[in-house]
């Protein structure tokens, strides 16, 4: 049997959602911060609920939290920022508020679904065919994407070889490579050993 | 770098069923117990992958259950994956990720043949040209949304318009031009707001209201373990605010308090004059309606000061 509502139906779901916002400000416990992320990140899905996440400001809410040491809060963040990014609104926003640095850092999170998440939100807010947005397609973003599409996760090989196809010319793909032959990317340091003796 | 070991078999980080979150705060709390989980279009599939199903040769019902949400492509069981006792892993890949959605939302923890189905997700079974669909897909259904919303907007500030119009002719003699001014018809609380002042009570309403797009009912998304329940239609509440009412509408005029104090001030005095007229016409023929209230005697405070601060506060009252 459906539970009544636990909200007062007068407050709407702008008040439903300025209360989520006060919350995630005011509460001191990790556990609140993260279920009222996540609910945020759920409800960006949703078109209808753009204009009042904007009016709310979530969308800086969502940029700043992906500076946050909790891995979880920075998932659930950029989790957000994909889903409210195919708008255009939305999107013009986070290039406006500097958001394309944010996104990248994420590119090197060890959550498997913070990479996913950045580099469908990257995708979204660089049209392909155009390179008007060069900070997307920079070398070391390039770089990260070659590395990306010999992962073992299928899910990160395909978005990534998406990205390179798509959202890259054949000339930043092959500059990409070519510095990653001489780089020492990747190469392990060796372990300790004595210097040789002359 | 993001780590995705996993071992032959094992279910991946997104398929593991996670815990119910037991800690949610009472007016977030929803009607299904849910984990605490961020869905993206990443995340959804047309496959998914069912797990929990008794192993009792039962593959034909389960993909007819499933097949009930939507048409389906391809379905398979999983013998590789790590199964509990007595139970299989099935794979289903439905032709469209709406089938899926709906399917997962459906069937998820639904009893099946004596045993609890667990569906989920299962985007690493994606081709490449798949999972280009995805965001693609997403961002057509999103551009659909903004623009039918525009759309509609604009189609009721044509309605307002003329209903508007209608009304205000029988209010006021003067010609009605809501072109005039701000023309811009995702606009129209700027042409027609200074109208309002002639009057104090301006019921305008739209010709209708803008109802909050309903497509996103119909692409409903399951969050199965998530929260994020009032995304839906079928949400806890159904009022839908509806901004484009708010801005057009026109409330009774407000007054702040300062305002409302020097208007009972104001009637008081009214009422004051009123009544002085009544007592000097007290002795005409007028009719009197109301009940005739004793006379109220009056004090004789045997000092003249007293009597006339006493006779002022009788006749205040």
């Amino acid at each position: 049997m459906a539970q009544k509502p636990k909200v007062d139906p007068h407050v709407g779901r702008l008040g439903y959602l300025q209360a989520l916002v006060t919350e995630f400000q005011e509460t001191q416990s990790q556990d609140a911060k993260e279920q009222v992320l996540a609910n945020l990140a759920n409800f960006a899905y949703d078109p209808s609920n753009y204009e009042y996440l904007r009016q709310l400001q979530v969308l800086d809410l969502f940029l700043d939290s992906l500076s946050e040491e909790n891995e979880t809060l920075v998932e659930f963040a950029i989790g957000g920022l994909c889903n409210l990014c195919p708008d255009r609104a939305n999107k013009e926003h986070i290039l406006h508020a500097g958001g394309v640095p944010l996104i990248i850092n994420c590119l090197s999170s060890p959550n498997e679904e913070t990479v996913l998440s950045a580099i469908t939100t990257l995708m979204h807010l660089s049209p392909p065919g155009r390179s008007f947005l060069p900070e997307l397609t920079a070398t070391p973003v390039v770089q990260c994407m070659l590395r990306f599409s010999l992962s073992a996760s299928a899910r990160l090989r395909n978005l990534a070889q998406i990205f390179l196809e798509d959202f890259c010319s054949p000339r930043q793909v092959a500059e990409a490579r070519s510095r990653q032959a001489h780089s020492a990317l990747g190469i392990p340091l060796p372990r300790s050993v004595a210097p040789r003796q002359r | 770098m993001a780590s995705s070991s996993r071992e032959l078999g094992s279910l991946f980080d997104h398929q593991v069923q996670r815990a119910v979150c037991n800690t949610w705060a009472k007016y977030r709390e929803g009607r299904r117990p849910r984990a605490v989980k961020v869905y993206t279009i990443n995340l959804e599939s047309q496959y998914l992958l069912i797990q929990g199903v008794p192993a009792v040769g039962t593959m034909k019902e389960i993909v007819e259950r499933f097949a009930l949400h939507g048409a389906t492509e391809q379905y398979n069981a999983l013998d590789e994956y790590l199964a509990e006792d007595f139970t299989e892993v099935y794979l289903i890949k439905f032709i469209n990720l709406q089938s899926a959605r709906a399917a997962k939302r459906k069937m998820d923890e639904q009893s099946f043949l004596g045993g609890l189905l667990h569906v989920c997700y299962a985007p690493e079974f994606e081709t490449v040209e798949e999972t280009r669909k995805k965001p693609e897909v997403r961002k057509a259904y999103v551009d659909h949304y903004v623009t039918k919303k525009l759309v509609t907007e604009h189609k009721d500030t044509e309605n307002f318009r003329q209903d508007f119009h209608s009304e205000m002719s029988g209010f006021c003699t003067a010609a009605v031009n809501p072109s005039a001014g701000n023309s811009n018809p995702y606009l129209p609380y700027s042409c027609e707001l200074p109208l309002c002042y002639f009057f104090s009570k301006c019921i305008c309403s739209s010709g209708g209201h803008v109802d909050r797009a309903s497509d996103s009912s119909k692409d409903d998304r399951n969050h199965g373990k998530t929260m994020g329940h009032y995304n839906h239609n079928d949400s806890l509440q159904k009022t839908q605010i509806n901004t484009f009412k708010n801005s057009v509408a026109y409330p009774d005029r407000f007054m702040p308090r300062t305002t409302k104090l020097q208007e009972r001030q104001r009637r008081r005095e009214d009422d004051c004059k009123v009544g002085t007229f009544l007592e000097t016409n007290s002795s005409s023929n007028e009719v009197m309606t109301g009940p005739l209230l004793p006379d109220i005697s009056k004090v004789d405070m045997h000092d003249d000061s007293l009597n006339t601060t006493a006779n002022l506060i009788w006749n205040k009252l």
